[in-house]
This record gives C-alpha cells, structure tokens and sequence, in this order.
C-alpha cells in the first residue's frame, strides 16, 4: 500500500502541488507569527536582562500610583549589605516643542537619571546630565519628531507652568518601556527632576547591594507599603509587560492564520476528494486484485499524511522567510520594537507548524479517502465514468434549516436582546453568523445551480457556445463548486464585514463628532488639566471673523455626596431644555443634566447641596432639568457671577470657537494661534484635524486586515486554478471533441475563463451577502448609537476583483486544456 | 468504382506521418496516395495498428501530416494554422467517433445543433427536420447522454455530423462499441445519407460487414495503401484481407 501511495503521490505530483501550496502559505503565515512574536520578546529580555544586571533589589510601591519617601531610601542605605540605593522620580513634565507649544497630546515624562553603578539608562549619544542641574537628555524619538539637536536650548514646563531652559546634552533610547515610549522622555539629575516635577517621591528605588537575604532585609525596611523584587524578577516582569502587546498582535495573526488554514483545508477537502473521483477506477482495480478498504483507505490518509508534512515543513521555511522580511522592515521603519534578536525557529514553532499543517491536511482527506473505500470492484469494468448527478437529501435541508434558524436567531438576539458595546453581545452575534455560515456550507451545492445560472446570464448570451458551456459547467458538479466557492466566500465575508465595520464606525464617530464638537475650533490644555486663561477667550471675543466663542469652565465637586463635575459657562448655548427654563441663572439657582437629576432624585423646584472651595456648601434650587447626551456643559450648572463666588475665579476649562461663514480657515487659524501663543500649554484642536486623525487610523486599520485577509483569499484563489485544472484533465476528451467540432484555441481559453469568473462571482456574491449581514449585526453590536453606513463602491469593487481573480486563476489551466493535442486526448481511453 | 462528376471530396498526395524520433521512430504512413469522391461512402480498412486513425487524423485536419499534402475540396491543408485547421473542420468536416461523441451537459438536441452554434449559423429547419426524422431520434430531443443507449448516442452524433452539411464526414469505427443490431443501423443511416443527401462518407473500421456497406473499400497495411475493392460484400472484404495478411 506504501507503494501505491508514494506511486499515487507521483502520478500527481503537479495537482497536489497547488494543495500543498495552500498549506504551505497558512503554515508559513502562522509559523512567521510565532518566529516573530519570539524574536521581539527574546529581544525585550535580552535589553531588561542587561539592565536587571545592574539591579540587585528593586523596591516599588504598592499602590501603581503611590510613591516612595526619601525616609524609606535612607532606610535601606542603612541595611546592611546594601551599597547602594538610589530612588528613581517618573512624572509628567511637559516639553515645548518649537512651535512654542506644549509637545503631544499627554506631557513628557521628566525620568530622574542617577549616576554610579544603579545607572541604567541607555545614552545613545552625547552624555547623561551628570551633576548639571541645567543639562537635560531626550529620547530619541521625541528629539527627531521636534528637531532637537544635542546643544539646543530646549524648554520644559514645571508643575505650575512655568518655563525653565536646559542644555540638551545628550539622547536616550527608551528602551523596553512602551509609557515611555508613548510619552517621551526628558531626563534631568535627581535635584532637578525633583525641583521640575514637584514629585512628592520615587517610582522606584533601585538597591546594589551583596549579602544573603538582602531582599528580606531591604523589604524590611521598605515597610508594607512597598513591594521588593530581585533583578531577575524585576527583568522578568519588565518584559512581561513591554511584550504584552506583541503577545495581544500575536493571538490577532493568529486568528487570521487560522482563518487561512479554514480556507486551505477546503481546498485541500476538494482536492483529494476530485482526486478520489478520478481514480475510482484505479480504487477498483485495487479492490479486484484484493486490497481490502482499510488498505484503500490508508493508502489515500498515507498520501495526505506525505502531503501534509511536506508542506507544513515548506511552510516552516517560508515562515521564518517571512518573519525575516517582517522584522527587516519593521527595523527599517524605526518601529518602536527591538528587531535586532537572532531570528530563530523554535522547536515550539516547528512543532506548532508541522502538527497544524499535518491536523489540517489529513483532517481535510478524511472525508475523500472514506468514498474511496465505497468505490466497488466492479467500478474498475466500467469505461465511462457517470456523470454527477446531484440529489439533494431531506436531511441536507434539514440540517440547513435547523442552523440557519439558529444562526439568525442567535444574531437578531444579539443584537436587539443585549446592550450594544459589549464583548458578549459581539460574541453572541459572532456565534449566530457562525451557525449561519454552516447553513451556507450545507446548502452550498444547493445554490450553486440557481446562482450560476443567475451569475452566468450574461455570459451566456455574451459569449456563444463557450458562454453557455462554461455556465454548465461550472455548476456541473455542485458539491464540488459549492467546496470551491465557499473557500473564497470565508474571505470575501470577512473583507465585507470589515469594510461595513469601519464605514460605519466611520460614520458614527463623525456623527458623535458633530454632535460632542459642533465647533471648528476647541481649546484646552494638554491632557484637559489646568486651565486655558480667561484672557484668550476674552480676546477673541468680538473679533468680526467668529461667529461666536464659547468658555466652559468646570470643576469637580460634591453634591448630597456624590462625584460631579460643577461649572458655568460664558457665550451662547441652546442646551436641550427637558423640563423648566434656563434663562440666565442667578445666584442660589443651578441647571442639571438629565441623569444627575435623576441619580440625585430630583426635579425642578427641588434643592441640592454642592460644596464649593470660597462659600462652603452651598444649596442651589434646580430650575431646569438639560438633556444629557453629548452636553457640552458640566452635571451641574449655575451662573458666571455666582460660579466666581464660590471657586477662585478658575480659567476656562475649554473654549469653543466658531467662525463665521465665508471666512477662510488660514486666517482665522492663525488669529486664534496668536492668541494662545502666549499659554504653552493651551492646545488648538479642529473638527477637521481630528476627524482626520481618527480616518488615518482607521483606513490604517482597515488596510492592515484587509492585507491580512488577502492570504484567505489567495489560498482560495489557489483552490480555484486547483479546481479547474483538475476538472480540466477530466474533461479532456470533451475539450478535444469541442476542438475538432470547430471551437478554436481562444474560445476553449474563453470557456474556462468564463468558468472561473462564475465560480469567482458566486463566491464573492454569497459572500458579501453574509458579510453584509454580519457587517451590519456587528455594527448593532459594537457599536451604541451606531449609524449603518454600506460601503457600496468597495463591495462592488470586491466582487469585480474576485470574479478578475477568479479569471487570473484559470490562465493556467485554460492554457494547458487549448494546448492539449485533439488526438491525443482523443486517444486517452 | 463510383465515377461522378464532381471534383473528387478529399485528395491526399504522398502522405507521411512519422511518431517519435531515433529508436522510438515509427511510421505509422509511409506514402499514402488516396482520393475520395464527393458523394461516396469509402470504407478504411485494415489490421490493427496498420495506421487508419491517423490516416484519418490527418485528412480531416486533427493532426497534421510529416510530409505529403491533403486537399478537402479546393483547400490545401497543408501549411494551414491551427486557427484555420479548426474553421475549416467547423465549417466543412463533420465527425463521428467511435466513443465519446457527445458533451454529457447538453441534451440530444443541443448536442445536435452545437456546431451551428459554434459557428454561430442558423439551422435549417427543414434539414434539422429531416436528419432528426431520418436517425428516429425526435422523442429523444431532451434527453442528456447519460439517459441515451450506446446506438441512440452515435445516431446522435450522426444528426449532429450531417446537420451543418459538411463537405465530407469521418467516422472512426462508429460501430466498434455497439451490438450488431445497433451497429447494422448506424450503417444504414451512414449509406442512407450518402444515397438520399448527397453525404460524403469516409469511414475507418476493421470489422468486414461494416466496410461492405461502404461503396468502396481502400486497404492499409503497416502504413501504406494496398489495394481497394469497388461494391464490396462481407466476403470480398474478409478475402481480400486474409489476402493481405497472409
Ligand atoms: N501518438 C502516437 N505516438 C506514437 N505512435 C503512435 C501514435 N499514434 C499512433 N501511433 C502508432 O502509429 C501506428 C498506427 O496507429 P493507428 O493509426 O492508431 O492504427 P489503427 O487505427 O489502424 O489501429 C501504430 O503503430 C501506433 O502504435
Ligand atoms: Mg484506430
């Protein structure tokens, strides 16, 4: 049996080469994934390795956001053993960049960096502040992005906004730390990041130090409000933690490299099973001379078993060709990963690849190789192989029923019985397209006929006789059709139901936008804290190109106990009135947002009590109850003059400019630059600025997944050209007879292309039907309040490229069936 | 022999046709000189292996020849491209082959009606008719192939062959897989037609009674024309082909 399978495996070689090719990639693409995700994480414990050298004991404080006295430091310097301590200070610190502006959306983080053997911060060039109180390092990163050249003067603001000037002297690579990454990093000596942050403590107080149980003894002296680690744990935990995004990214690729192999054992299942078909007549003489089924059976999972490790192991090669390529340019782009890690295949990785490949591959030639064993010796006397004639079984629609009822059911509770925004409500819609997309894959040879038919109308009259051919054709054996349609439609599904995703996020976040920002321009300070001085909005105020200015100032406080934001506000609003009149509030009155009121229990008339910083408590009579949703004023509002008696005269919180219609942007712009130019801090945001930002992201996004999803798509295209080429040696003495009535090389080429494209077009039209659907239950799901918006232009573009792809894999096939000699096949019994 | 007329249907001058090279060389014509009459049923016969079928391969253009020239009508087939070869069969050569002959996705009358489809030519009606009356196949029309016997299959092919009014039609071994019954009337409606239509017939067979319902009889061996025999009967043919092979 080994025999006739390895004779089996030769004969055709080339039609599996397709098969092992689907395998090949989605092993590859899930070996590359796991290749890369070990070679960033080796690359992270190899830089906190270097550093937890340095580090004997690492003292840090319980709470994340808790500190660590200067007592608690000369504690430990008393223990015994310890040589040295040294506490680290971590806290915000904004950089002005050149523009005069405050640098991000969040401050810069101002790092302590210490001198002598605790020294772990890596300067990549110049040098460390060392004892200068006026010198200052930036990482790298943030000097590119603003220009910095070590020896420019560079301006950072303290805690009560004021500047101070320092002498960039050198930069430094953040290292494994993604917060520090993401914010920035200005280092100063410990005095004056001490004297920059106003921090009250350390983050961290770093221990060297040689005697056994130091760590019992330093956590000893620490006290309870500090947690003490070893170098090795501290290292450990470091990164655990900067490689927790690369793990997250890692189980992402991985659901799309388990989508390809869905789509890979398809073609697989397809492949063996028409390979099965083929040779029942070789089944059969196997049967005559005496193999038993067990043996025809093991001889068809053997050839799979062969095929299954081959491709996987290919699959390992292209793996780590691909991690390579990823992690080259990734390291070519400045990522903020370290990329520098030899890339290795671990012994997981291997193991991972090959079972995969070889569960998938054998999994997937089960269900063929058990037809196998029904072929009957008999089989092997008949000359012509019976056409397929497709019934479908009471069962088949049962089945098909039952889960479809299921799958739709589950979605539309999904999404009309659950709160939308949450994960189990995603997870349920999730589960219901699922179920429906097995109902799809039952009745798929049921489809197929009616939708050839309807997809290959026009073909048909277009074309002639190879339209109307090829029409049969394609639907001639369903079961098999339906195999290698749904192979492309888990793709064009998935590219549908992102696309409605993210148009209608698209959409839904611009409608929030217009509803939360009805403004072109706001201001506000970075990170929201402090305040934007009341002398920009009075300045602005009046200018003839704005329509109008809006000041919000607000604060927190309490009310009858509970946690609200109080404030007031100068300029014109029209708030959403729900019950009573806002029309100018005087002292002693206050306006509230619908569910303040409602948590409160209170309506107009009604008295609430707020504590303020000048008046003490104070009680406020409620004389108008405001809707709620997207206000752009606090829980609790009450008059401007009332408001500067109870607070100290606070700055705006935000200011909201309108301009005047027909004004140019540019010139208000730079009107309303001028005017905070003066305040580092206060940040200008447009409507258009951010709605651009969050489309970049997310046409980022959306073509990350799109690429992602293309391998699905590829490895079904693969089962396609698998598909054709193998009805194509079927059907080679009807091409022949085709060729000697008189059809020329170009219509043979034509009819086969016209084949594919409505194999193509089924795939994708079924395809984009349910990812329509579940694009739209998704969208019901993830999204409160959301806004449908179906991205017609791109699903059409969808179903044009799938039929074009399905056209582009027939060349190949199309070529070899008009290159095939009339007599030859003609001769081939 | 038949004299007529009409200038002869296909003509083929010092035929060769060489497979393979070096030690695998075999030559399966060496030098055929053949003529064949419009409006005659001409029987091929020969053993087995004595180079029929690729005779016939290469007058009717599936094949091309090593050397020598055929003409069907006043074309020359010779030096024709693949393109021309195939317009030519749709347009002028009509075929039966021994198996195989129709497509399993299209009923008898689609099968039928195909290379009018593929030239894209209207039927004629009245002949449709006629051929459709002639091989007994009207309450078969909507049949696929699969619901067909062997004999109603090759009446099939035969309807299709006649219905675009070929200049000549081959027929390899039309009979070969079917009973004697079944065979006996594929020949009568090939000599049929070639009495009441006008039909030119070439038909390739090895089995004696066939070729006796053929108006001559030409006799291959090991690639090269014997001899041929006029009006022939089942024993002329079965002597002159112990004849040859003693
Ligand atoms: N494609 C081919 N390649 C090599 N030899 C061939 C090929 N086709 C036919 N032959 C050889 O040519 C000779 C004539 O074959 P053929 O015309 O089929 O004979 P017939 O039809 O009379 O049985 C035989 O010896 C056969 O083996
Ligand atoms: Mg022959």
């Amino acid at each position: 049996m080994l025999r006739t399978a390895v004779a089996g495996l030769r004969a055709h070689r080339l039609r599996l080469l397709l098969t092992s090719l689907a395998i090949m990639l989605g092993v590859g693409f899930i070996a590359g994934t796991f290749v890369l995700n070990d070679t960033i994480q080796a690359g992270f414990s190899q830089r906190v390795t270097a550093d937890a050298g340095k580090v004997d004991v690492a003292v840090l404080p319980k709470d994340p956001d808790g500190v660590l006295s200067e007592k608690i430091v000369e504690r430990i310097r008393a223990v015994e053993g310890v040589t040295e301590a040294q506490g680290l200070i971590r806290e915000p610190a904004p950089l002005v960049g050149k523009d005069g502006k405050v640098v991000g959306s969040v401050p810069t983080t101002a790092v302590s960096i210490v001198r002598g053997p605790l020294d772990r911060t890596a300067i990549v060039s110049g040098s460390g502040p060392g004892t200068d109180d006026q010198a200052a390092v930036l990482d790298e990163n943030t000097a590119k992005a603003q220009k910095f050249q070590i020896g420019d003067t560079i301006t950072v603001l303290d805690g009560k906004q004021a500047e101070h000037r320092f002498k960039l002297v050198g930069l430094l690579d953040p290292g494994v730390d993604q917060q520090l990454a993401y914010t920035g990093v200005v280092g100063f000596t410990t005095a004056t990041a001490q004297r920059m942050t106003g921090a009250k403590g350390y983050r961290e107080i770093d221990v060297a130090g040689q005697a056994a149980g130091l760590k019992q003894a330093v956590a000893a002296a620490a006290g309870g409000g500090a947690v003490v680690k070893t170098g090795d744990e501290l290292a450990a935990d470091l990164a655990d933690a900067a490689g927790f995004e690369m793990r997250t990214l890692t189980v992402g690729l991985l659901m799309f490299g388990a989508v390809a192999m869905m789509v890979a054992a398809l073609v697989i299942y397809n492949t063996f099973g028409i390979l099965v078909a083929q040779r029942t007549r070789e089944m059969a003489l196997l049967r005559c001379i005496g193999a038993t089924r067990g043996q025809v059976f093991g001889s068809i999972v053997l050839e799979s078993v062969v095929v299954g490790l081959v491709a996987s192991a290919f699959g390992l090669v292209i793996g780590y060709g691909l991690a390579a390529l990823a992690l080259a340019v990734l390291g070519a782009f400045d990522v903020q990963l370290p990329t520098d890690a030899a890339v290795t295949l671990a012994p997981a990785t291997i193991a991972i690849g090959l079972a995969v490949g070889l569960v998938v591959t054998v999994c997937a030639a089960l269900l063929p190789a058990r037809s196998a064993t029904r072929v009957r010796p008999v089989a092997a006397l008949r000359t012509q192989v019976a056409e397929q004639t497709y019934r479908t079984g009471v069962m088949r629609w049962v089945f098909a029923v039952l889960f479809l009822l299921a799958g739709m059911g589950t979605t539309g509770f999904g999404v009309w019985g659950m709160p939308p925004g949450e994960p189990p409500t995603l997870i349920v819609v999730m589960a219901g397209g699922a179920l429906t997309f097995l109902a799809v894959l039952i009745l798929g040879p049921v489809l197929v006929k009616p939708l050839s038919a309807a997809v290959g109308w026009i073909p048909a009259r277009l074309f002639g006789v190879p339209g109307r051919l090829a029409v049969d054709n394609s639907a001639r054996n369903p079961t098999r059709a339906a195999t290698t349609t749904v192979a492309l439609t888990i793709g064009v599904t998935l590219m549908t139901l992102i696309s409605v995703l993210s148009a209608s996020t698209r959409v839904t976040v611009w409608t929030k936008l217009d509803e939360q920002f009805p403004v072109d321009y706001m201001l506000a300070t970075q990170g929201r804290e402090g305040g934007v001085p009341r002398s920009v909005a009075e300045g602005l105020r009046g200018k003839p190109e704005l329509a109008s200015v809006l000041q919000v100032r607000k604060t927190p406080t309490k009310v009858d106990g509970r946690s609200y934001d109080i404030g007031t506000y100068r300029g014109a609003v029209t708030p959403e009135v729900v019950s009573g009149a806002m029309a100018g509030l005087s002292a002693g009155e206050v306006a509230l947002l619908d569910y303040a009121a409602k948590e409160l229990g209170v309506t107009v008339g009604d008295t609430v009590r707020a504590r303020t910083d000048l008046a003490g408590t104070v009680p406020l009579r409620v004389v108008a109850v405001l809707n709620g949703t997207n206000s752009t004023l606090p829980a609790l509002t009450v008059g401007e003059q009332p408001f500067d008696t109870y607070f100290d005269r606070l700055p705006d919180s935000v200011v909201m400019i309108n301009i005047r219609d027909g004004v140019p942007a540019e010139q208000t712009r730079a009107m309303v630059e001028a005017a905070i130019a003066a305040h580092p801090t206060v940040q200008l945001a447009s409507s258009t600025e951010i709605r651009g930002q969050f489309d970049e992201t997310l046409d980022m996004l959306f073509m990350i997944i799109t690429g992602l999803l293309g391998l699905a798509i590829l490895i079904s295209l693969l089962g396609i050209a698998n598909t054709l080429s193998l009805s194509v040696h079927e059907r080679t003495r009807e091409s022949a007879l085709l060729r000697a009535l008189g059809l020329t090389r170009p219509q043979l080429r034509r009819m086969l292309s016209i084949e594919a494209l409505v194999l193509g077009l089924i795939g994708a039209l079924v395809g984009v039907v349910l990812g329509g659907v579940f694009g739209w239950a998704a969208v019901m799901a993830m999204l409160d309040g959301a806004v449908l918006s179906v991205p017609v232009p791109q699903i059409v573009l969808f179903v044009v490229l799938s039929g074009a792809a399905g056209v582009l894999a027939a060349v190949l096939p199309a070529r070899r069936a008009a290159r095939a000699s009339i007599v030859g096949a003609l001769a081939t019994g | 022999m038949t004299l007529t007329q009409a200038p002869p249907a296909v003509v083929a001058t010092n035929l060769t046709k060489v497979y393979g090279h070096g030690d695998a060389e075999v030559h399966a014509l060496r030098g055929v000189n053949v003529t064949f009459a419009t409006g005659a049923f001409t029987a091929i016969m020969g053993p087995s292996g004595s180079g029929k079928s690729t005779l016939m391969h290469c007058l009717a253009g599936l094949d091309t020849a090593t050397s020598g020239t055929v003409h069907i009508g006043d074309v020359e087939l010779t030096g024709l491209t693949d393109r021309q070869l195939t317009l030519l069969r749709r347009e002028r050569i009509g075929f039966v082959f021994q198996a195989f002959n129709l497509l399993p996705t299209l009923t008898a009358e689609q099968n039928i009606r195909l290379p009018l489809d593929i030239s894209a030519r209207q039927a004629d009606q009245v002949l449709l008719d006629r051929v459709i009356d002639t091989v007994g196949l009207r309450d078969r029309l909507a049949h696929r192939p699969t619901e067909l016997s062997g004999g109603q299959q090759q009446r099939v092919a035969m309807a299709r062959a006649l219905i675009s009014k070929p200049q000549v039609i081959f027929a390899d071994e039309p009979t070969g897989n079917l009973d004697s019954r079944s065979g006996a009337e594929i020949l009568s409606f090939l000599r049929t037609s070639v009495r009441e239509l006008g039909q030119t017939i070439v038909m390739v067979t090895h089995d004696p009674v066939a070729a006796a319902y053929a108006d001559r009889v030409v006799f291959l061996r090991d690639g090269e024309l014997i001899t041929e025999i006029a009006a022939p009967t089942p024993q002329s043919v079965l002597d002159t082909l112990v004849k040859l092979e003693a």
